[in-house]
């Protein structure tokens, strides 16, 4: 199927598919109108990273050229576009005695049908969080540039590790069952363990109204407020 | 019969503005949407071309035999106005008025590492997708403006989105 941008709903995008002419959602990758309401599109696992965490993995991969016609506009986002997004008004009304604010950026997680939002600014303060969700072990994961997220399954064999930051400049995690260390990449780099590779669970990193909005039954990680200053995760400082 | 012409310019182009104008009102980046209001705004959209092009036909039809018989200026008026709206309604409903603002990529086209370098910072976010074995990818800041990618990635086709 081929798609284009054809509306919004609730600030989420809606395309269309140029065969059948049906709606779909972006954000679910659901049809939400149409023929082909109700089907769902499979979700592609993708990895959220900064372009130094992807280059230094994937150093022969390639990277989408941007259209000289937008750049000579300028209307591609600027490196702050964050920052603006962050102050832009948001339509839908968050239920009474939301957890968060609107535009609050979140890790969602679904597994088995269950929701999680985790806030990310607490991900960024402890680099890494582990819980279970809906049976599933999982870990959260920030790597040393603070905008890298990755979440794993802890289980290794059927069984679930616990795991901790070792101090280091780049992310290292140990766990505490065989004390191997793992990389960014949930590979474990010494140690019992050393070869193996935590399976990748999708995640959705996005504004928690829009989190809440399609998953209206999520949980969330509970609510913690850092002792110092939060680090401001919108500066990307300039090379 | 001339009495029912009024009445059938007027409907017409009533349709044809309808039609066109409350989906475009609804689906709004700065208003919140209800499920049946997007239901109905998808159901618009797609009788507008048909019904644009009748009512367009109808209003025409109809602009021209009343034309002659409008003596009076603001009579004649009226109807240049009901032909204009309907006509621009009926063009406006053929058009994507999204993809003006956020212009679709014709064609998705890779470079290497080294290359992006020149157009992407080491802490900008992408998405990285690996498909059978195919790394690519598509930098946030340039979707955040097409909104959307479609590509065949590995032998997959599939549409990047952010």
């Amino acid at each position: 199927m081929r798609f284009r941008l054809i509306g919004i709903n609730n600030q989420n995008f809606i395309m269309q598919d140029a065969e059948t002419g049906s709606w779909w959602q972006q954000v679910t990758g659901r049809a939400i109108a149409g023929p082909m309401k109700g089907k769902q599109l499979t979700h592609v696992p993708h990895d959220e990273v900064t372009f130094g965490t992807w280059k230094a993995d994937h150093p022969g991969g390639r990277v989408l050229k941007p259209d000289e016609r937008i750049e000579a506009r300028d209307d591609y986002a600027s490196l702050g576009w964050e920052r603006r997004m962050a102050k832009t008004r948001v339509v839908t009304t968050l239920p009474k005695g939301s957890p968060f604010t609107p535009r609050t950026l979140v890790v969602g997680i679904t597994v088995n049908g269950r929701s999680k939002a985790y806030p990310l600014d607490v991900l960024q303060q402890s680099r890494v969080l582990v819980d279970v969700l809906n049976g599933v072990p999982v870990m959260l994961a920030i790597a040393e540039d603070g905008r890298s997220v990755r979440a794993f399954d802890r289980r290794v064999d059927g069984r679930g590790h616990e795991f901790v930051v070792t101090p280091s400049e780049r992310l290292t995690l140990t766990d505490l069952e065989t004390m191997s260390e793992w990389d960014f990449g949930g590979r474990a780099t010494s140690g019992a363990l050393a070869g193996r590779t935590l399976r990748r669970i999708p995640f959705l990193l996005e504004y928690w109204f829009d989190w809440q909005t399609h998953q209206p039954a999520t949980e969330v990680y509970r609510r913690w407020r850092p002792a110092q200053r939060t680090v401001d995760r919108l500066e990307i400082p300039r090379p | 019969m001339r009495r029912l012409l009024w009445p059938l310019l007027l409907i017409a182009a009533t349709a044809a503005a309808t039609v066109v104008l409350v989906p475009t009102f609804t689906i709004h980046p700065f208003r919140p949407q209800t499920t049946r209001g997007v239901e109905l705004s998808y159901v618009l959209k797609r009788a507008a071309p048909l019904v644009t092009a009748i009512a367009l036909a109808v209003v025409l039809a109809s602009a021209l035999l009343l034309w002659g018989g409008a003596r009076r200026w603001w009579r004649r008026g009226v109807i240049v106005l009901l032909v204009g709206v309907t006509g621009l309604v009926t063009w406006f409903a053929r058009q994507n008025h999204f993809e003006w603002m956020f212009n679709a990529l014709p064609n998705a086209e890779y470079v290497g590492v080294p290359e992006a370098r020149e157009f992407l910072v080491d802490a900008e976010v992408v998405m990285g997708i690996d498909v059978n074995g195919t790394y690519r990818a598509y930098p946030v800041r340039q979707l955040a403006y097409h909104h959307l990618v479609n590509d065949v990635v590995g032998g997959t086709p599939l549409v990047a989105t952010y």
